[in-house]
């Protein structure tokens, strides 16, 4: 009998490519609040959302240079909620003029058993750490300002030690490819939180140890 | 739904298939191995049957029939109704208790989880894998 046709990977076709623009910066604790005051001012009329997540980046080492890096979050002040896979891509080189840090981002919700299947993928968790903080939006542009804690004895989030005594902020869209005018809407804000921060393009590549 | 066999087994959205492409350059991919099963779906009263054409490198290889009674959740208790019911298509090929029900007596299936279906599937995928078809080799 005549085997139907199989497949060939059907999600090669069809799928938007999803583009991260990010601008990042950093704020002492001692200014947290008068930020987070404008912030609330400038952004979107929502109740002040707080979170506490626990990331783990895993690395695949391959044959080539560069590891394969996937990071994996689960939110510590809800436990049940999926864990959140993320992948990201080098950013791309193209327009120097561009403001914003743009790179390809794939989302993945999954199960609770991803670490022990990334895991038995190959996967090696290379370091974790805790964050808390506070979520702000403005249209598709998402504010993140947290504090980023090392986790002292691996896999005990409770045991948690402090980075720094500054805060991070990230401004973030996550847009399909080919979207120039984002890193311009999110220059033109980021320019309204100046002088209290200022959030620029990192360099992802100078930072790996 | 993602399962290592024997290991752990992970459920993710959609995308997930996208990011197995981005592995693709890290993985071989294993192409003599890919099993597809295409078929359709039926309900009739409380059971749902999916019946679909087990295919390896484009040649068929079998049929599977899949068979789930939707009110009850404890496997041990309508596997009878479940024979009988299989029985009137199926004749006399019944297959016995699922393995992975045998396993744990007092467990419950959980639709939504999927473990149990998907090991299930594996098993008589491999099954199939290591069936020779006769003829196959015949010119």
């Amino acid at each position: 009998m005549e085997a139907p046709p199989v497949t060939v990977m059907p999600i090669t076709s069809g799928t938007i490519n999803m583009m991260e623009y990010l601008l990042q910066g950093s704020v002492l604790d001692s200014a947290l609040e008068s930020l987070l005051h404008r912030l609330r001012g400038l952004c979107d009329n929502m109740e002040p959302e707080t979170f506490t997540d626990h990331e783990l980046v895993f690395l695949l080492k391959g044959q080539q240079g560069n590891p394969f890096i996937l990071r994996a979050r689960r939110s510590l002040s809800h436990p049940t909620a999926p864990w959140h896979l993320r992948y990201l891509g080098q950013p791309e080189v193209g327009d120097k003029s561009r403001h914003a840090l743009v790179r390809n981002c794939v989302d993945v919700a999954a199960s609770h058993s991803l670490p022990d299947f990334l895991n038995e993928m190959g996967f090696r968790m290379d370091h974790e750490f805790v964050t808390s903080g506070h979520i702000f939006r403005k249209g598709a542009m998402k504010v993140v300002v947290c504090n980023v804690s090392r986790v002292l004895v691996p896999g005990n989030t409770e045991n948690t030690e402090r980075m720094s005594l500054s805060h991070l902020v990230e401004l973030s869209v996550l847009a399909p490819a080919g979207q120039d005018t984002v890193s311009e809407d999110m220059r033109s804000f980021a320019e309204q939180l100046k002088p209290l921060i200022h959030l620029e393009k990192i360099d992802p590549s100078k930072q790996r140890h | 739904m993602a399962l290592f066999e024997g290991g752990p087994c992970l459920t993710a959205d959609t995308n997930f298939d996208v990011l197995m492409v981005k592995l693709k350059s890290h993985f071989q991919n294993a192409k003599g191995h890919k099993v597809e099963c295409r078929g359709s779906r039926y309900r009739y009263c409380d059971f749902l049957i999916k019946v679909g054409t087990v295919t390896m490198s484009s040649s068929a290889r079998g049929i599977s029939a899949e068979v789930e009674y939707c009110p009850c959740v404890v496997p041990g208790d309508c596997w009878n109704l479940m024979r009988e019911f299989i029985q009137s298509f199926l004749g006399n090929n019944v297959p016995e208790l699922p393995t992975v029900f045998a396993a744990k007596p007092e467990g419950l299936f959980a639709p939504a989880d999927c473990v149990d279906t998907m090991t299930q599937y594996l098993e008589l995928f491999n099954k199939l894998r290591k069936l020779q078809i006769p003829g196959s080799n015949v010119r």
